[in-house]
């Protein structure tokens, strides 16, 4: 998935979903959905790294803990937006199967 | 970010307010007799945290003593006085960053 | 919470300053004063300060937590010169005594001056101290946002 914002979030969702012709398995959703919570864990956990180095004195430029800080807000806010389309997406698709 | 860093963020903002405040009593001071400047050893204090404990106020040594008794030196007030300002205001920052993840994923677990 | 004790500590040094560069003003203003309702020339005045705690609606709460009042300044007393005045020999002057000597405050302008710019100093740190703190509450208000 490309994006205008692409610098600062990396896709999201793997090609696997969406592939054409391929029919989406629960198993799909679930594994994009484990792939887009790692990436958003790993940022915050180098906002969380950032801040403790500012917080401890040890930071060298302070602009460094808030760039990392909002690209982790960035990244979470758009693992929401993701969720939500996955989450419409896998109803549609247990809808249509009923 | 963790639980952890918001609360160390806010024990960080707290020392601060503290320092300032012995900053403003040093400038009000800066011209009575006798009177010594203040101070806290930031990061001692805000790497020892126990709490319940209120953090040790010192006297600053190495300062010029007047002839009136007072030390207090106004070039190190007006410093420590922009620098704690500058601290704070971004440790406010990257806590309001945090209020804000927690409030949105708070509400998008309501709707999602 | 100990930001607002603050100012009322910057408040009280603000005070302080200003009821000093007053008195300066006063003694800049009565440099040549022969004659005084009280009798004799004018004596120069200074302020003395002493520290203080500085009083805080939140006091009573917050000190408790924080375990420290922020120390403020007040003017402990206000001294007059005590010395002898400075006598000069002017005969023709209407405050003249016996021997044709007049007295004179002891007053050194450029000393007054000067005190009086340190006064003037003092009081803009107090309020850059305030200025600073009400960013620091204003951030903290914006927390809630």
């Amino acid at each position: 998935m490309s994006s205008p914002i692409s610098p600062i979030a990396r896709p999201l969702l793997p090609d696997a979903i969406g592939a054409a012709g391929a029919p989406a398995r629960p198993d799909d959703f679930q594994k994009a959905l484990a792939a887009a919570i790692g990436e958003v864990e790993g940022s915050r956990r180098a906002a969380s790294e950032s801040i403790e180095q500012f917080l401890s004195g040890d930071a060298d430029e302070l602009h460094g803990a808030v760039l990392a800080a909002q690209r982790a807000e960035l990244e979470f806010d758009l693992f929401l937006q993701v969720r939500n389309k996955v989450v419409a997406a896998y109803q549609e698709i247990m809808r249509m199967q009923m | 970010m963790t639980e952890g860093v918001a609360g160390r963020l806010e024990h960080y903002m707290d020392l601060l307010s503290l320092r300032q405040k012995l900053v403003a009593s040093n400038i009000a001071n800066a011209d009575t007799p006798g009177y010594k400047t203040r101070d806290i050893d930031f990061q001692r204090e805000f790497r020892n945290r126990i709490a319940g404990t209120a953090p040790a106020v010192e006297e600053v040594s190495g300062l010029e003593v007047k002839q009136d008794g007072n030390n207090v030196s106004m070039d190190r007030e007006a410093r420590l006085l922009a620098e704690n300002t500058m601290r704070f205001n971004l440790a406010a920052n990257l806590a309001r960053i945090e209020l804000r993840t927690v409030r949105s994923a708070i509400e998008e677990g309501r709707s999602g | 919470m100990s930001l607002f004790s603050l100012l009322s500590v910057s408040g009280s040094g603000m005070s302080a300053q200003r009821a000093r560069a007053q008195l300066l003003v006063e003694n800049l203003a009565n440099a040549e004063t022969t004659r005084t309702p009280q009798g004799g020339p004018y004596r120069r005045k200074d302020a003395v300060f002493a520290a203080e705690p500085a009083p805080s609606p939140f006091a009573s709460v917050f000190e408790a937590e924080t375990g420290a009042a922020g120390t403020g300044v007040r003017v402990a007393e206000v001294i007059e010169d005590t010395r002898e005045p400075e006598k000069k020999y002017l005969p023709g002057h209407p405050d003249a005594d016996a021997e044709g000597y007049v007295a004179f405050p002891r007053i050194n302008p450029a000393e007054d001056m000067v005190d009086l710019m340190s006064a003037a100093r003092g009081y803009e740190a107090n309020v850059a101290a305030i200025v600073a703190v009400k960013d620091m509450i204003n951030r903290s208000i914006d927390l809630l946002r």
